[in-house]
């Protein structure tokens, strides 16, 4: 199962890498060649989404089980969904800078996409330092645990709900546009999404390889410490 | 080698309204006749926006690249430090 995700992974990621420099792409203003960092900004996002809902979801067992390794499977996920959403917010910031910004020299406006999504890894930020606040390990894994469901709740208002209700730059503002026709071209669809399949395929691989190693660091050392 | 003068018919036509209008009308002239319309870019935006801004492409892929290189090193250390571990049990344990 690891191995051939991992095959899939490098096979996906390299054609995305290959097809996003050198596939056709509709011809617009403004963004012109800068259209293929859909490629690549956009399925970090999607990186971060499933990290923090994984991240959540073995925080809910770990609450009911108090399983060690559910505690050390929430913690790297939400690390690694960490690690995309600071990617997905530096790729944004660059791309948007020499977008909506060109000419103006800005690297940050506070439109209201970009702020929510800083707002939110600040939140996870968060997680980490109340974990690395609490001494004790069970009483760390289920204050973390606790504060990592209310945490992920604020995800979808964060990304999706808030950003939507203001005027911002960012497209995907009007309605559902993962699930609309026009928005995406044809040509592109056969290269975003195999994209997005790569990157979730590289956050789970190096999600299981952080588990494994947590895993073994616990073991061997003899303290129940993490 | 001669070099012909101009004739009067090979003239560029934009030459005429300015000869026609008169010298206080050039005061009122707003910037958008006498800039371009597209500011030279400095700095990194000469670097930047060349070829169809292909570079912000590429800058965005080797800042996820960079991720997933600090991804490799952290993981890198973490296997160090376990081995570094598993030295210090082997002398402990006699078996």
């Amino acid at each position: 199962m690891y191995r051939s995700v991992r095959a899939l992974v490098v096979a996906l990621l390299s054609g995305a890498l290959v097809a996003g420099f050198l596939g056709q792409i509709p011809q617009l203003d403004i963004l012109e060649q800068s259209a293929r960092n859909l490629y690549f900004h956009v399925p970090m996002w999607f990186a971060l989404m499933m990290g923090t809902v994984i991240s959540a979801y073995h925080s809910f067992r770990y609450l009911q089980s108090g399983d060690r390794l559910r505690d050390i499977r929430a913690r790297e996920a939400a690390w690694l969904a960490l690690l995309f959403g600071l990617l997905g917010i530096v790729t944004g910031m660059v791309w948007a800078r020499f977008t909506w910004y060109v000419g103006s020299g800005k690297w940050w406006n506070f439109d209201p996409k970009q702020s929510m999504a800083a707002v939110l890894l600040l939140i996870y930020g968060g997680y980490f330092v109340l974990r690395d606040s609490v001494e004790d390990p069970d009483t760390r894994g289920r204050v973390a645990a606790v504060y990592n469901l209310f945490a992920v709740v604020t995800m979808p208002f964060l990304l999706y709900i808030l950003p939507r209700q203001l005027p911002s730059l960012h497209p995907g503002g009007e309605g559902s546009p993962a699930f609309t026709q026009t928005d995406l071209a044809p040509a592109m669809r056969w290269v975003f999404y195999p994209s997005v399949l790569g990157f979730l395929g590289l956050f789970w691989v190096l999600y299981t390889q952080r588990v494994r190693l947590s895993w073994i660091r616990k073991r061997l050392r003899r303290e129940p410490e993490l | 080698m001669t070099l012909h003068p101009l004739s009067s018919s090979d003239a560029a036509p934009s030459l005429r309204p300015q000869q026609a209008r008169p010298d206080t009308a050039a005061a009122y002239d707003s910037t958008w006749t006498e800039q371009s319309d597209a500011r030279p870019p400095e700095g990194l935006e000469r670097v930047m926006l060349p070829d169809g801004k292909i570079y912000v492409v590429l800058a965005v892929v080797l800042i996820i690249w960079i991720g997933v290189v600090t991804m490799l090193f952290r993981t890198d250390r973490r296997i160090d430090a376990l081995e570094r571990r598993l030295d210090q049990d082997i002398p402990e344990d006699p078996a």
